[in-house]
């Protein structure tokens, strides 16, 4: 494969340009926006092109700011996407998230982008119907230029040092806001925030018969723990995302349950027996505590992740009685960081 | 731990030489003996393991420093 140049001279065409990027492994495979110096220059808003944010795995190179530039211009994004997509990058590079895991891994993982505050609402991100698909061009195209940086900067294109064995289509573009509006317990982070989650494409939770907080989130709690889940075997960094849908979260609220009650709900009932555990998934490979190591009763219930703190609720979506469940790769936290607007 | 002086080697599955390979060079240790043996890893019943746990460390003594 070509190695990176500073400047391309291509034919002035959509398709030469498409061939040109895809012969160089610089795409998603998808068509891009011309990355030419101008759309940079504007992207950049005056913003020191150098400035790097540190190196990003699984290559370790350099995150410049002009590099995220060419990638969110290639993505599609508008200028004033462009601190998300920074921030969101500082939140991936925190020890925390352990990006290089997360790239390299053969799990599906993919950062999930939650977005908080008015700065989401206002330059278009939906939390609303449909938020986790296509559609809406913020959503799509900060979560693409997260996916073209990751492989364009970090280096993890699939096959090679995206080890990924099936990959999942929540790496094309992963982006939401949350829908605060709906919120019956205001929002998972305030202000104007970016939380990165490593998690897998959203699990759909179907619940259209319970009319109450218990109902609900036992579904939820059902959804969210399988023998073929990675959450849970490497407890201490297991987390569960709860994306409820505004009608289970109103439902639930409306029985009288806070966020921490939703959290603390889902803690102790998104269990798997001793017994069940013991069938395949990851056992004898499990990294637990020596109390859970010590259990033998097979009916035993361990907890999948380490506290309630680490299962975190958060309402988008539209009309409807869906919400999901986005299971960890269980080696990676959520980071959260400020968007500098 | 091999930059601190301990004789260290790095054991992959073929499947992941390249990404090994790339991973010795980024952190600067390309120098670093890799042992590279069949993929895959997982599946392979206790005694399988065993045997080529036996097999990989005739292998990698082999490699490190007397």
């Amino acid at each position: 494969m070509p190695e990176p140049a500073r400047f391309l001279d291509v034919d002035d065409s959509p398709d030469a340009l498409l061939e040109a990027f895809v012969e160089r492994g610089w795409c998603d495979g998808l068509p891009i926006v011309p990355p030419t110096e101008e759309r940079v220059r504007v992207m950049l808003a005056g913003a020191d092109p150098a400035r790097s944010l540190g190196p990003m795995p699984p290559l370790w190179r350099e995150t410049r700011l002009e590099t995220l530039g060419v990638n969110a211009v290639m993505a599609g994004c508008r200028p004033e996407y462009f601190p998300v997509v920074v921030a969101a990058v500082e939140a991936m590079l925190n020890p925390e998230f352990n990006l290089y895991g997360v790239q390299a891994t053969t799990h599906p993982v993919a950062p999930l982008v939650v977005v908080n505050g008015g700065y989401g609402r206002e330059i278009g991100l939906n939390g609303g119907s449909g938020c986790l698909g296509p559609g809406f061009r913020a959503n799509a195209t900060i979560g693409r230029a997260l996916r073209l940086i990751l492989m364009n900067v970090g280096g993890g294109w699939p096959g090679r040092y995206d080890m990924a064995t099936q990959g999942s289509p929540a790496k094309f573009s992963y982006c939401i806001a949350e829908n605060e509006a709906a919120s019956p317990w205001g929002p998972l982070v305030e202000g104007d925030t970016v939380t990165v989650f490593g998690g897998e494409a959203p699990h759909n939770v179907n619940d259209h018969v319970s009319t109450t907080a218990s109902g609900i989130l036992t579904t939820m709690a059902h959804t969210a723990v399988t023998l073929g889940s990675n959450v849970g075997w490497y407890l201490a960094q297991s987390q569960l995302l709860i994306v409820l849908g505004p009608e289970h979260a109103q439902s639930i609220a409306g029985d009288g349950l806070t966020r921490a009650d939703v959290q603390r709900f889902i803690y102790e009932h998104a269990r798997l027996p001793l017994g069940t555990l013991k069938l395949g998934g990851m056992w004898g490979a499990q990294d637990w505590p020596a109390w859970m190591m010590a259990l033998r009763d097979d009916d035993a219930r361990p907890p999948r992740v380490p506290s309630p703190d680490d299962v975190l609720v958060l309402v988008a979506g539209g009309p409807g009685k869906h919400s999901s469940v986005v299971p960890n790769c269980c080696f990676s936290r959520a980071v959260s960081r400020r968007i500098a607007v | 731990m091999a930059k601190a002086g301990t004789p260290s080697a790095l054991i992959a599955t073929t499947a992941f030489q390249g990404m090994a390979v790339r991973q010795l060079a980024a952190r600067g240790v390309a120098g670093l003996p890799l042992l590279v043996i069949e993929h895959p890893l997982g599946g392979e019943r206790p005694e399988g393991i065993a045997r080529r746990a036996h097999q990989a460390l005739e292998l990698l003594a082999s490699l490190l420093p007397p």
